[in-house]
């Protein structure tokens, strides 16, 4: 739904860097890769949480 | 293992750093990164009492994204009973960041304001009041204050000869730091393979005895600094605990 406050596996904090990744990643056209490397999320398993990640709150909002 | 150990740093910034320890056995490194992940107490919201939700998330949801936003915690500054209070009123169309957490205390805040904690829509609601508590990693994760902190034999590579001519240039991989002629290097300047530094050379590597290169990251509530002497601190204080409870 929202995105993970944290990495499930090392604890680092991801949350804050969603926003920049999707708009530059997803909705413009950048290397994820690079995007990840440029916001200093460097282990595997922080990077699967953002890349993996898929907001559904639009979704489930007429649902109420 | 001596009483004065000797501490050198290879990276050093606020929430992220590399260092080197001499002089300390296995075990004590080991004890230094456990205390670190586990034994330093850090704030984290533990309560939160509903005033009004009319988000997409259920109030349990709400309330597990708050506690795992970090709050600084000054060391020294509060002991195990204390609470801090904090809330959060937002209303839509917004979304509601981490920033948006009022704190009572002004020690106490979220170390990254960019966290988003939910997306309202038109006409919904997010009003909830939190109680903050000091409490150890071994508790729960979100009072962990060590992010993936771990430690690595600083490494030595000794040149034996040349490389045979019709030899295959196989990639020779070495992670964490190596040491040359008192020089610290970290593997990353050679892309971590030893063939680009040491081209057509016989190589040896072998792990320097009682020097543990360590790797801290912390999730912001703390520095590394911090982080580093509270973990020794809360070492020292267990030791002492068990000094005086065998003593006859």
């Amino acid at each position: 739904m929202m995105v993970p406050v944290r990495c499930f596996t090392c604890g680092k904090v991801v949350g804050e860097h969603w926003e920049e990744f999707k708009e530059r990643s997803r909705e413009g056209d950048e290397n994820p890769k690079q995007v990840l490397d440029e916001l200093g999320v460097e282990r595997a398993c922080c990077r699967r949480m953002l890349v993996s990640h898929k907001d559904l709150v639009d979704i489930v909002a007429p649902y109420q | 293992m001596s009483e004065e150990y000797d501490v050198e740093f290879i990276e050093r910034g606020d929430t992220e750093a590399r260092f080197l320890v001499r002089d300390v056995d296995p075990a004590f490194a080991n004890g230094i990164r456990r205390a670190m992940v586990a034994d330093v107490p850090t704030l984290s919201i533990d309560e939160v009492r509903v005033v009004e939700n009319s988000s997409v998330m259920f109030d349990e949801q709400i309330a597990h994204r708050l506690g795992m936003v970090p709050l600084t915690t000054p060391p020294n500054e509060f002991d195990e009973e204390d609470v801090v209070t904090l809330a959060v009123d937002i209303a839509g169309p917004a979304t509601a960041y981490s920033g948006d957490i009022v704190s009572s205390d002004g020690l106490v805040e979220p170390a990254t304001d960019g966290i988003p904690l939910i997306e309202l829509k038109e006409g919904q609601r997010l009003e909830v009041e939190a109680d903050a508590v000091l409490d150890t990693g071994d508790s729960h994760a979100k009072h962990q204050g060590g992010v993936a902190v771990g430690y690595r034999h600083l490494q030595r590579v000794e040149v034996v000869g040349d490389r045979g001519e019709f030899e295959d240039d196989e990639p020779r991989i070495v992670r964490g730091v190596i040491e040359e002629d008192g020089e610290l290097i970290p593997a990353e300047t050679f892309d971590n393979d030893l063939t680009n530094r040491y081209a057509g050379k016989e190589i040896e590597v072998h792990d320097v005895p009682n020097a543990f290169v360590f790797d801290v990251e912390t999730d912001g509530s703390m520095s590394v600094d911090e982080l580093v002497s509270e973990a020794v601190r809360t070492i020292r204080s267990r030791a002492d605990e068990l000094e005086t409870a065998i003593q006859l």
